[in-house]
């Protein structure tokens, strides 16, 4: 089967799996359109492939057996890797290293005498500082107890 | 008030500052689509579950890279035909891939709601490049020129294999097609 038209120039002949599916410019689909108006062969060609196309749509569209996981749920959470390269992961693994790397580096124990020796010397420098403190209050208030008796017998004398 | 319906770029940039609302509504608008257009290819719901599942996963952490969230649904389906053929790959060898169509032998006496089988049937007698040039065309409507960058290869590939699958589909189906003619179906 062939059509005369474009018997003489068969490629000029329009594309009309191309037609069917819409996807000639504008200028090329009216003229295939004034073509299958005069054209019965190419009008049971185009006829032909729009009915294969329609027994197509007849395919049913398949219901999901479950909903896609949202981005919310469980699957949809980063992956260990995708963690520790987290700038925020990242930035808390760096501290807590820098803590573990001070706690090993540092010195394991400090003996318990030169412990004690240090509380003792603290405290001893503590107990001093107190008895300097209350030898002076006393000292001072002796001062104003003489200053005091004085000023009474000074008021005794005069009368 | 005029309703305007949130188009898919605006929820790719919410989606993108980290609105996960917006992409699960990115999800439910595309889910669908993309499973059937993997059950057709992959040919098992349990796969194309599992697929399509990976194929927004995919999509969520790769979302930043989209250079055009306007072609969001051409990049999405190039995403799920990446995916659908890694796992063919994985679980069949490579002959049955590029397994040549074998000869219709559709009954041509079927009920009418056997037809969406038949047609199914037909489909499956495709090589994989045929059908989901079917696929991309007839059921998810892209142009040439975005199937060919969902399957990377040139415009005229896409046609010399959508065009083999139509004159194929036309000789499988025809009986069926003459049938309902005649009103027999």
């Amino acid at each position: 089967m062939s059509c005369s038209f474009f018997d003489s120039e068969p490629e000029s002949k329009p594309d009309w799996k191309a037609y069917v599916l819409r996807e000639l410019g504008q200028d090329a689909h009216r003229q295939a359109e004034a073509h299958l108006a005069t054209c019965s062969i190419c009008h049971e060609e185009v006829a032909t492939l729009r009915l294969t196309l329609d027994t197509l749509s007849t395919l049913r569209e398949e219901e999901m057996p479950r909903r896609i996981a949202f981005v919310s749920d469980k699957v949809f959470e980063p992956r260990w890797w995708q963690r520790v390269f987290s700038p925020t992961f990242a930035a808390g693994a760096l501290v807590a290293a820098a803590i573990l790397i001070h706690g090993t580096l540092r010195p394991s124990q400090i003996p318990q005498a030169q412990v004690e020796a240090a509380v003792n010397k603290a405290v001893s420098e503590v107990e001093a500082r107190h008895v300097q403190e209350i030898q002076a209050m006393y000292e001072l208030l002796n001062v104003r107890d003489k200053q005091v008796a004085n000023m009474y017998r000074n008021v005794v004398l005069s009368r | 008030m005029i309703f305007r319906e949130v188009e898919d770029p605006d929820l790719i940039a919410k989606a993108r500052r980290g609105d996960v609302e917006a992409y699960n509504l990115l999800v439910s608008r595309w889910e669908k689509r993309v499973f059937n257009y993997l059950l057709r290819l992959v040919s098992n719901r349990e796969d194309a579950m599992d697929v399509s599942q990976d194929v927004f996963l995919k999509a969520y952490q790769s979302l930043p890279k989209l250079d055009d969230p306007a072609r969001f649904s051409g990049w999405l389906f190039r995403i799920a035909h990446n995916e659908a053929f890694s796992m063919l790959r994985r679980k069949r060898p490579e002959t049955e891939l590029a397994g040549e169509p074998r000869p219709a032998d559709l009954n041509p006496r079927l009920l009418p709601m056997e037809l969406s089988l038949a047609v199914e049937t037909a489909l499956g007698r495709l090589s994989p490049d045929q059908r989901e040039a079917v696929l991309l065309k007839v059921y998810q409507g892209f142009k040439f020129e975005e199937m060919a960058e969902i399957l990377e290869c040139p415009v005229s590939t896409v046609k010399s294999r959508l065009y083999t699958a139509l004159d194929l589909l036309k000789a499988m189906l025809a009986p069926m097609q003459k049938a309902a003619l005649r009103g027999e179906l």
